[in-house]
């Protein structure tokens, strides 16, 4: 399982990495981690002409506070910075508990947010924090970089809106109201793998009742979504109804490591989960 | 063709220069190249943990590592940890543990524990397996390779 | 001549002791030798294009492209190796078995997904891949079986033309009168029970490095297996090489649980080609190629009853076996392997009176069944502890003692099992009391008592097995099989530097040549201390003259009786030959291993996640050589038991596209999956053999699947469902429950 012949060429810069991916008329992919994309190569699943490698681009790693009380994370973070950070912990406790699951130590040690937002995988907990968390994502491009939101960013199962020449620089996550409670549950066969099911939450509450919520299905539909019925229906209706309303909003697949109705029932089951907890901790 | 690259890469504490296609695996220019062998491969698609080995201090797969990545980086393998008159404590502990049986995935877990071991209190043997899911072992059911890193802890934390 | 008072030759110094392996500082440093590492000067590298077809006619094969591209020294198709290589099949005097020829490489038709259809030989793996697109292959599709009752059926396509059918091979056991006993029973409980199927999974995939040496015409293989001895043989027909001439080495080995004790066909392409080019070559199987190739194993559909009276005595029990052996027969052990031992080792180390057994292995349009860690025991075990547990259920009675009092008692012994297998002796009753103890079996019950009230799902998981070990050359291990698989030689040798050297087929003990080597040792130090026999002593590398300082090393005595010429007389010389010894043993019956596996399991009620808290084996393997080896062959053997009673299943389409081609899709356990794991050896009674010794090693793979599916079904009694099917996944176990819902 060895990769096919590439070209590489190495950025030391945004502008330079940009500049190499437009002259290679969509040709050239961007190598930050490799973690999701080298098993690929192995298996020669995709065949990429020529990578550019964006290792050695200084400063693009940084987790730095932003004014509304959220963070500004570069695209080469990597997943072990953002799961060690007190920033991330004490003010996306969601995203902290989100980090634990990812792989294992040595895949979070190479593997960056950027990587993982691109690659889209639909089971993977980055793309659906950037969801749940309403994340910019901040590209550049030669022909100028742009603001996307996390819901129009994931378009199918590793699909994103990103053009070939385009690279993702930072996300933005906005800062959460104080007292915002959450929740984090995946299920997964073993420990690191890719989720068979997982879902998130934040709430926020006046007293006894929700005010606002949001819950994000993770590997229960092409792309990690917003579960907007069950969001509806626990404002009108409490836990349980919200629970079986996500039933509807999954549309998950059939394959060797579950049906698509044992998707949805646990879509079911770690709702229900994941908003007693997110309330529990709203409470406090 | 694609065009070869030139990298330096300090390996174990040795400078090594040398022109590589991009496409070389870092596991294979250590093996290959430098006739390192002890850093195994065992699926090269990231999932076994037998090709782990540390780069700037941090557990990485070097079959999902290019060589040309390594360029500039210092790469430690096992063979660093200590001689066969000489083992270090981490691999003495393996071996009082009976923590190896065919031997074939314990260089991997011996970098994943050295990273684990720094970078983790484990507090609790459960933590100790956590930190090992990464790495599969087919002989020895863990058991041996958990007492192993516990006792590699205690030491540690007794210093 | 008897030994020296005071030394026990059934109890040398290390049996028993907790002694620290001599390989370890090698493999822990890195610097072990595994075929991998071996690199020879010019040596060239293989890779092979394979089957994207689970049967189908070759039309036409293209390879002019592949040999062109830069780096390409070679490539070789089915007709290439025909040329070189002798065919070869796998053959056994079992009635009814139907050998198959295996060409090395696919010659008109493939017949598995993954089977090697061209080699190309290129001066890197990385040019060699690069190579294999570039092979063109005319496929013309054939109906593909992949569900082996369909393979019985008169209208499907035969696998082999040269074949009446695609039934390998069939068997049938009994004894006594099965009918009357279900008519006269009070209760029965069975069902179709379905093990799938498993792949080893080492984690050094296989490898082989071969190399011919013109000028002296020998050819050797360095290869990833456990049966050197039998590969060399092998080759020698298939290459007509004698004996002399073929070496087969196996470095370290990273892994094998019967998966790496076939001959595969990589091996006999590396061995052609090294012949023909006259350079070494290298292959190295990645673990697509291991997912896809390497033998498969415990692919066994079993429809089985037991009858039980009220007191919950067996009655009688009938099974009727489907194996799914893949496409070919496989060399050694043939098609039969599993599938038999699945029949004639169901009625475990239960009295059973009256059995009817039908096994049928059937051909498929899957990789190859082998041998893997168990054979057809795990299988047997799961069937017939599933219907003791079914059974007991029905009748109100605990596991534990339904086992109880149908489990062999140590005054029965020996005692022929239904199927005709004897257990010479073993302790059977005291290994399932020692579990039930170690476990706090009755506290257990009682937990789960308060647990369930609490609308938690814990279960209580029992299962007892027997095996035959150390098999010797009255029962093979296949029966009919050429192989002498049981019979030890071993040859211990002192040279002219006074080292010792031993050298065994597979590791093993014998007393024999000790005795025999140390008459000889007395004679030349008699001689040369001018003292009577019974007046030497010897012990630590020294001889001496007992109660004086008169003593001399063996290293000493050695080099007097080897190079110093007249010290020691040639009549004297002439009887004495070497200082070396060779015994060949034959254990002949074998002797018989036993556990009993206990455990408790919580299912989480909500997401039916299923985690193992307690785990206990309690094994009766004889007198224990190495506490710590024994004890870590439980922990693996347990752990993979694990692994395919919760997750790991090779999955084919029904095209018989194989969907488990890596590690994310075929599922082995981690750390976090295997609980730490309670074992202790009862050295009862020991048995007739050699030092008392047993087999072990396969026990835990051979309990541990049963142990966990009772649990579950105990777990999920409540609801009224039955584990049939393995791996219980969280899926099937949501299917299973959302039917009991319905009903």
């Amino acid at each position: 399982m060895k990769p096919a012949p590439f070209d590489y060429v190495r950025a030391s810069t945004v502008d330079e990495a940009v500049a190499a991916l437009a002259a290679s008329n969509g040709e050239a992919k961007v190598l930050a981690g490799g973690q999701s994309l080298v098993p690929m190569l192995n298996f020669r699943i995709v065949d990429t002409p020529i990578f550019v490698d964006i290792n050695g681009i200084q400063g693009l790693d940084r987790i730095e506070e932003t004014t509304d009380g959220g963070l500004r994370i570069g695209a080469l973070a990597r997943h072990f910075a953002l799961e060690t950070s007190d920033l991330v912990k004490d003010r996306f406790p969601v995203l902290h508990e989100a980090m634990k699951h990812v792989a294992h130590l040595a895949i979070r040690n190479r593997g960056t947010i950027g990587g993982s937002l691109s690659h889209a995988d639909p089971a993977a907990e980055l793309p659906t924090m950037a969801v749940l968390l309403d994340a910019k994502i901040i590209t550049a491009r030669a022909s100028g970089g742009r603001e996307i939101a996390a819901a129009d960013f994931f378009v199918a199962p590793l699909t994103t809106t990103l053009e070939p020449d385009e690279i993702i620089v930072a996300v933005e996550l906005p800062g959460l109201a104080p007292g915002t409670g959450w929740g984090f549950e995946e299920f997964a066969q073993r420990r690191g793998d890719f989720a068979v099911a997982g879902v998130s939450a934040i709430v926020s509450m006046d007293g006894q009742s929700v005010t606002e919520s949001r819950i994000a299905l993770m590997g229960l539909h092409d792309t990690p979504v917003r579960a907007h019925a069950a969001e509806a229906a626990l404002l009108d209706d409490g836990i349980d109804a919200a629970a079986a309303a996500a039933r509807l909003d999954a549309e998950p697949m059939n394959d060797l490591h579950g049906s698509a109705d044992y998707r949805r029932h646990l879509a079911e089951v770690l709702t229900r989960r994941v908003l007693t907890a997110a309330m529990e901790r709203a409470a406090r | 063709m694609t065009a070869k690259i030139s990298i330096t890469v300090s390996v174990n504490g040795e400078n090594h220069a040398a022109e590589v296609e991009p496409r070389l695996l870092l596991a294979d220019f250590l093996r290959e190249n430098l006739d390192l062998t002890g850093t195994h491969v065992g699926c090269e698609h990231g999932i076994c943990g037998a090709c782990t080995v540390l780069m700037n201090g941090d557990s990485v797969r070097s079959c999902l590592t290019f060589a040309v990545q390594a360029d500039g980086t210092k790469i430690e393998t096992v063979e660093s940890l200590g001689d066969i008159d000489a083992l270090g404590p981490l691999q003495e502990a393996f071996r009082e543990k009976h923590a190896l049986q065919c031997g074939f995935c314990t260089p991997g877990m011996l970098m994943t524990a050295t990273d684990m071991l720094r970078k983790y209190r484990l507090e609790t043997d459960d933590d100790i397996r956590d930190g090992l899911s990464g790495n599969i072992c087919r002989c020895t059911g863990y058991q041996n390779i958990v007492a192993a890193v516990r006792s590699a802890a205690d030491k540690r934390d007794a210093k | 001549m008897s030994p020296p008072d005071g030394i026990d030759l059934t109890r040398p110094q290390f049996v028993g002791a907790k002694v620290l392996r001599r390989e370890d500082p090698r493999l822990l440093a890195g610097q072990g030798n595994y075929v991998a590492d071996i690199k020879r000067h010019g040596m060239l590298h293989i890779a092979f294009r394979r089957s994207d077809h689970a049967h189908a006619l070759i039309k036409s094969l293209d390879v002019s492209e592949a040999r062109a591209l830069e780096g390409v020294v070679a490539v070789y198709t089915g007709a290439d190796i025909a040329r070189l290589a002798n065919p070869y099949q796998a053959t056994s005097r079992m009635k009814n078995y139907q050998a198959t020829f295996i060409p090395p490489l696919a010659l008109d038709k493939v017949r598995y997904v993954g089977e090697a259809v061209v080699a190309i030989v290129a001066n890197s793996r990385y040019v060699a891949e690069d190579a294999l697109a570039r092979v063109d292959i005319d496929y013309e599709a054939l109906r593909v079986l992949v569900d082996p009752e369909d393979a019985l059926k008169p209208d499907a396509p035969k696998l082999h033309d040269d074949l009446g059918s695609n039934i390998l091979a069939a068997r049938e056991f009994s004894r006594g009168e099965v009918d009357e006993a279900f008519a006269a029973a009070a209760q029965t409980a069975g069902g179709r029970f379905h093990f799938t199927r498993t792949t080893p999974v080492t984690i050094e995939a296989r490898a082989s490095v071969a190399e011919y040496d013109k000028g002296a015409r020998t050819l050797t293989l360095h290869c990833t297996t456990q049966i050197p001895g039998i590969v060399r043989d092998k080759l020698s027909e298939i290459f007509d090489l004698p004996g002399p001439r073929i070496r087969v080495i196996a470095p370290d080995v990273g892994g094998g649980f019967g998966g790496k004790t076939s001959l595969y066909s990589e091996e006999i392409v590396a061995c052609a080609i090294a012949r023909d080019l006259g350079k070494p070559v290298k292959w190295v199987s990645d673990r697509m190629e291991d997912l896809m190739t390497t033998g498969n194993a415990f692919d066994e559909i079993v429809d089985a009853e037991i009858a039980v009276d009220a007191e919950g005595k067996i009655l009688a029990v009938k099974a009727d076996v489907i194996g799914d052996v893949g496409a070919y027969s496989i060399y050694p052990w043939t098609a039969t392997i599993e599938p038999v031992q699945v029949v004639s080792f169901l009625p475990g180390p239960y009295r059973i009176d009256n059995y009817a057994a039908r096994v049928r292995a059937v051909a498929t349009n899957k990789t190859l069944t082998g041998a893997y860690r168990g054979v057809g025991r795990p299988i047997s075990v799961f069937v017939m502890d599933r219907l003791l547990d079914m059974a007991a259920r029905k009748i109100g009675m605990d596991p534990a003692e339904i086992r109880r009092r149908n489990l062999v008692n140590d005054d029965e012994f020996p005692y022929k099992a239904a199927s005709g297998l004897v257990w010479d002796k073993s302790a059977f009753q005291a290994c399932l009391r020692q579990a039930a103890d170690g476990i706090g079996y009755d506290d257990l019950r009682r937990e789960q008592e308060t647990a369930r009230a609490e609308g938690r799902w814990v279960g209580i998981g029992v299962a007892c097995y027997a095996e035959l070990t150390g098999v010797g050359s009255r029962i093979a291990v296949a029966p009919g099989m050429p192989i002498n698989t049981g019979t030890e030689t071993c040859n211990v040798a002192i040279d002219s530097t006074g080292a010792v050297t031993a050298s065994f087929g597979l590791a093993s003990q014998g007393q024999g040549m000790e005795t025999t080597l140390h008459e000889k040792i007395l004679r030349v130090a008699g001689h040369l201390f001018e003292a009577a026999v019974e007046d030497i002593e010897t012990g630590d590398g020294k001889v001496w003259v007992k109660g004086t300082d008169t003593s001399m090393t063996i290293r000493d005595l050695a080099r007097a009786l080897y190079s110093d010429m007249g010290r020691v007389p040639k009549e004297m010389r002439d009887e004495i030959d070497n200082l070396e010894a060779t015994k060949v043993y034959d254990p002949f019956f074998g002797t018989t291993t036993s556990a009993s596996h206990m455990c408790l399991i919580e299912i989480d009620p909500e997401t039916y996640k299923v985690e193992i808290k307690r785990y206990i084996v309690v094994e009766d393997c004889g007198r224990v050589i190495n506490p710590l080896i024994a004890d870590g062959q439980a922990h693996g053997g347990v752990a993979q038991g694990i692994g395919v009673a919760l997750m790991e299943e090779v999955v084919h389409d029904e095209t018989g596209q194989i969907l488990t081609a890596s590690l994310v899709d075929y599922v082995v356990p981690s750390a976090v999956e295997i609980p730490s794991i309670d074992v202790v050896h009862v050295e009862a009674e020991l048995p007739n053999t050699v030092g008392g010794f047993r087999g072990l090693g396969e026990g835990g793979t051979i309990g541990a699947p049963a142990c966990i599916a009772n649990a579950i079904s105990d777990a999920l009694s409540p609801l009224g469902i039955e584990i049939m099917e393995i791996p219980a996944t969280p899926e099937r176990l949501f299917r299973l429950i959302e039917a009991a819902g319905a009903r």
